[in-house]
């Protein structure tokens, strides 16, 4: 393939959006200073203002405020879930290509039972068996998530495992330490560096769907996806509700596509 | 057919037969557990969502329990739970009582309906695109693409179906929105999913046209006294064909998960619409029974899939092929 | 103008911006002759193809004029040329095998020469598809996909269809690159019986011996400029310039015999080694005894197990019956390997300096040590700084000699290792790589396809030939 470098103006906008949505997510929640929580229905469906910036809801809660704890949970449940699948993801990779024979073909297998789920089909049965608990969603995602990194693990490591270089290292002496670490390595690194920020991005993007669709969090729980489908109802009303875990939705996964670079993975 | 040939299609029924195996494994088991966790007395909800709350009586509950077969030790259970999914018994609905096949049968018709016309305007729209960027880098149709594929990839299949749906048929009116006659509605959900995949497809089908257009093989197709577009059709098509369909093989868990959302979205009565309906309801028979045909379908595109690839590429066919 | 003048160029230029990647150059091409373009790589050959057929790279713009039978077009004018292609001028491509359609059958690919090209009606091109293919020797290979042609078949393959549309003119660009020497004839061969049809024949190589079995006239490029002109014949039985007479001497068929060195203990003996690969037997029955300071050279076509032989006496492959018995007391690491592409044979993200103190401190060698041996390889050691793509082939394998030379080696397997050097570097690295053997004393296993470097390097031979191997 012709390689497309992405233009350190691309990655680094896609760094500042992500930077501009962490910030938000980690201070939001203490800067805002309003309980995410508290009902006032008097207060019902008020435009911004200075005290409630993006206004409030029907409940009369600040949206704001519910947000940044959404931003807080949707990246952090992501992160977290595709970080515990990329750990064990590659490191299966390349242990299959290092040992190769059976249990290679042990791995390709479970890799393979892995990938007949749909993943988000998969998410949805583990939030079906605990009903709005944050581990069945972890659990689900990092399960669908594992295999991406393992195909991409195995795909890259064999080449440069059976071919002369490491070959080479070995012949000479070097250990194991040495291959994994000057020759699997730098061979992994550009790749993961692409399909980290598209995990975190599939991940989001998977939660906030099942919100969306109501299988996910459960209201209360301020989520993005939970919160445009109450919001939805008021688009002609009170758009800047809508706009508000869309926007945040939007800058959050292009801020990942744009860090991962314009790189087709297939 | 050579024995090679042979050899090299059996890997490929065995390896989406494992597949189906895992499929099974992982509903049967997930929706096994629902069930036994179901909180409260599942008898009591299951002899509710039949007879309402104002008429479970001991006896009723007492009745679903037996036809249930809930006091059994867990092993025991487990055993006759997928000794009922081998013999294909998916057993009835906790909710309307009607046998799950029944209502399988009706939506995965709607599904595949709207699975197959989503894919052809994926084709209709992605390719020609594709192909148009291709033809000449830095065009319009290049540009034009670039700016589709980034905002297409950001926005989630469910926001785009909000957007369409509040664009086409609430502000213009052109298409109806849900709860339509059926022949109209199509068009929105497909729509949405449509779009997303297209946009990949464009992208995928320009690079792997100009890796074709660029290969000694095309090179020397020109060479020979060709035209351009003798080149692209003749050459260049079908060097390029193997990258897509490798890219549909991947982006159809895409389409799939989509199906869930979309369908939900659009109240399009499909088989993803029936399984969150069924999540909603703790209906686990109907959970099962919608997940696994959603399962066995994406299995059975792949299986597709790999067949028209084994058609297009002859190389694929000769042992040992993958390493070359 | 006379008819059978093919190919007139006048002037021919390539510049890249100000720079001149190509001085200005003069030639004409009669039907039946051969003109050979030699010269290394960077010489600039390849852009003088390229700018004939106008087909330069983005950002290189040719200058002058270029008539072919007669009709005249600026270099400059690429869609002038393009309309020729292969109706007039036909372009053999390096690579064979990947300049043919893989997904396609071969005949088809002829027959649309034919037919869209020659503008034959359907029947007639298809009798004349299977007549060429025929009068070729290849009349299976119409139903056959290009990837299951021989290298030789897929050669001639090319050929027809380069001819196909019509074209009398041929470019061959280094239409041996990589082949041995049974291949090499067989091109030699075909591109001759092209220019006694009528034909004419541009031949790009750096390969002596090609040039000279054509005949015909020929051009020496140095540097993008013209050094030497005249019959091929005359320039090389008595070159003018010293550059041309470095060129003749690099080649392996006049370099002197290198005399045989001290030979000592044996390190290494095989007893009824045997392989093979898939259906096809390889070698059965083979014994080999190695001693220190000896050069066993092992020659043969591509293919038929040599490199196989070598695997297997270095451990990395199993034999499939026999044994290998090392020397007693050797250590572990005591056998080493050069690889034929030096590039392959480093981490790529790794700096040569951090790959190379990585082996001395492995084999506890002084890093002055090191930099001694790097001056006798003549290696700057400023290239260390680079990575193994950023330094020529040459003087990469001679730093994978330092480097494999920190492991003290009893025995270097060397797996045709100047094979895609330029002839004067591979000259320069052979005999490097012979006088650091002689100074270790260490044996070294020389795998080549090439029978003079065979015959003038090689203290013993093996040769395989495809049926069994010969001593």
């Amino acid at each position: 393939m012709p390689d497309q470098q992405t233009s350190p103006f691309i990655h680094r906008t896609g760094f500042g959006l992500l930077l501009l949505v962490g910030a938000f997510a980690l201070a939001g929640p203490a800067l805002v200073g309003v309980d995410p929580a508290a009902q006032s229905l008097g207060d019902s469906l008020l435009p911004p203002d200075a005290r409630h910036w993006l206004g409030t809801d029907v409940f009369g809660r600040s949206v704001l405020a519910r947000l940044a704890q959404a931003a807080q949970r949707s990246l952090g449940l992501a992160l977290l879930a595709a970080l515990s699948a990329a750990l064990p993801g590659v490191l299966a990779g390349v242990c299959a290509s290092w040992c190769g024979g059976r249990i290679e073909r042990a791995l390709v297998m479970l890799a393979d039972a892995c990938m007949a789920v749909p993943g988000l089909l998969l998410v949805m049965l583990f939030a079906a068996m605990a009903p709005g608990h944050y581990w069945a969603l972890y659990a689900g995602l990092a399960l669908s998530l594992w295999v991406e990194y393992f195909r991409m693990a195995r795909a890259a490591s064999r080449p440069v495992l059976h071919g002369d270089a490491v070959q080479a290292s070995r012949l000479l002496g070097f250990g194991r330490r040495y291959i994994l670490r000057h020759h699997v390595l730098p061979a992994l690194a550009p790749l993961l560096a692409t399909l980290l920020p598209l995990s975190v991005a599939q991940a989001v993007l998977a939660l906030a769907a099942l919100g969306f669709i109501g299988v996910g969090l459960q209201p209360p729980t301020a989520e993005l996806g939970v919160m445009m489908i109450e919001f939805f109802p008021f688009y002609s009303e009170a758009p800047w509700l809508i706009a508000a875990p869309v926007t945040l939705l939007v800058f959050l996964v292009l801020g990942m596509m744009l860090l991962a670079g314009n790189k087709e993975h297939t | 057919m050579s024995p090679r040939h042979l050899l090299h299609w059996r890997g490929v029924l065995l390896r989406r037969a494992l597949q189906i195996v895992a499929l099974l494994l992982i509903i049967g088991s997930a929706s096994f557990l629902m069930v036994r966790s179901l909180p409260g007395d599942m008898a009591m909800r299951v002899a509710a969502s039949r007879y309402g709350y104002d008429f479970v009586g001991q006896a009723a509950a007492g009745a679903v329990s037996q036809a249930l077969q809930l006091q059994r030790p867990l092993w025991q259970a487990w055993l006759d739970w997928f000794s009922d999914l081998l013999r294909l018994d998916l057993g009835e609905s906790l909710v309307s009582g009607e046998p799950v096949w029944h209502e399988i049968a009706h939506h995965l018709g709607a599904s595949i309906d709207l699975a197959v016309v989503t894919l052809l305007l994926a084709v209709l729209i992605g390719l020609p695109l594709g192909i148009a960027a291709a033809w000449r880098p830095g065009g319009l149709a290049d540009r034009f693409m670039l700016l589709f594929a980034v905002t297409l990839r950001a926005t989630p299949a469910f926001l785009l179906g909000i957007l369409l749906m509040l664009l086409l048929a609430v502000h213009w009116g052109v298409l109806p929105a849900a709860h339509d006659d059926q022949g109209g509605t199509l068009w929105l959900p497909a729509l949405t999913l449509a779009l997303g995949l297209a946009a990949g497809l464009a992208r995928i089908s320009c690079s792997a046209l100009r890796e074709a257009l660029a290969s000694p093989a095309c090179e020397f197709a020109r060479s020979k006294g060709l035209t351009d577009l003798q080149v692209l059709i003749r050459h260049a098509f079908r060097l390029a064909a193997l990258p897509v369909l490798a890219y549909l093989g991947v982006h159809l868990v895409l389409l799939v998960e989509g199906t869930v959302v979309v369908e939900s979205l659009f109240a399009w009565p499909g088989l993803g619409h029936a399984l969150v309906h069924a999540v909603f309801a703790r209906d686990v028979p109907v959970i099962q029974g919608a997940a696994l045909s959603l399962g066995l379908v994406f299995i059975l595109f792949n299986l597709l899939l790999d067949t028209l690839m084994l058609a297009i590429d002859p190389r694929q066919r000769k042992p040992g092929a993958s390493d070359a | 103008m006379s008819q059978d003048m093919l190919l007139q160029a006048q002037d021919i230029g390539v510049h890249a911006g100000a720079q001149t990647l190509l001085r200005e150059l003069s030639f004409s091409l009669r039907a039946g002759e051969v003109l050979t373009i030699l010269g290394e790589s960077g010489a600039g050959k390849s852009l003088l193809a390229d700018a004939l057929m106008g087909n330069l790279a983005p950002g290189l713009t040719a200058t002058g004029e270029v008539s072919v039978r007669g009709t005249r077009s600026a270099a400059s004018d690429t869609r002038a040329r393009r309309a020729l292609w292969g109706h007039q001028i036909g372009l053999l491509p390096q690579e064979p095998t990947l300049a043919l359609n893989a997904v396609r059958r071969v005949g088809p690919q002829l027959e649309e020469v034919l037919r869209l090209v020659r503008k034959l009606p359907p029947g007639e091109a298809a009798g004349q598809c299977a007549t060429r293919l025929s009068e070729a020797g290849l009349d299976a290979a119409a139903a056959q996909y290009p990837w299951q042609l021989s290298g030789g078949m897929a050669q001639r393959v090319v050929a027809t269809m380069a001819l196909a549309g019509g074209a009398s003119l041929l470019i061959a660009d280094e239409p041996t690159k990589g082949l041995d020497t049974h291949w090499r004839d067989h091109v030699t061969d075909m591109l001759r019986r092209v220019a006694a049809a009528g034909g004419a024949v541009l031949l790009i190589t750096h390969d002596l011996r090609v040039a000279g079995a054509l005949g015909g006239r020929m051009m020496v490029l140095r540097g993008g400029e013209l050094i030497e002109s005249g019959t091929t014949a005359d320039v090389l039985a008595a070159p003018r310039e010293a550059y041309t007479r470095e060129l003749i001497a690099a080649d392996p068929a006049h370099w002197p015999v290198r005399a045989a060195p001290v030979t000592g203990m044996p390190v290494l003996r095989a007893r009824g080694l045997a392989k093979r690969f898939g259906e096809r037997r390889l070698f059965a029955g083979l014994n080999l005894d190695l001693h220190a300071g000896e050069r066993l050279v092992v020659q043969g076509p591509s293919g038929t197990g040599k490199s196989t032989l070598g695997n297997v006496l270095l451990g990395l492959l199993k034999a499939d019956a026999g044994e290998v018995i090392r020397a007693p007391g050797l250590a572990a690491t005591a056998l080493q390997k050069l690889y034929q592409d030096p590039v392959a044979s480093f981490a790529p993200s790794r700096s040569l300096l951090g790959s190379l103190q990585d082996a001395a401190r492995l084999h506890g060698e002084a890093w002055s040590a090191v930099e001694a041996r790097l001056a006798g390889l003549k290696l700057d050691a400023c290239l260390l700084a680079r990575r193994p793509h950023q330094v020529s082939g040459g003087e990469l394998q001679r730093i994978a000699l330092a480097r494999v030379l920190c492991a003290r080696p009893a025995l270097l397997f060397a797996d045709e290792p100047t094979s895609r050097l330029d002839p004067i570097s591979q000259r320069q690295a052979l005999q490097l790589l012979g006088d650091a053997m002689d100074e270790t004393g260490a044996a070294l296993l020389l795998v080549t396809h090439d029978e003079d470097i065979a015959r003038v390097f090689g203290q013993r031979l093996q040769r395989f030939t495809g049926e069994g191997i010969t001593t």
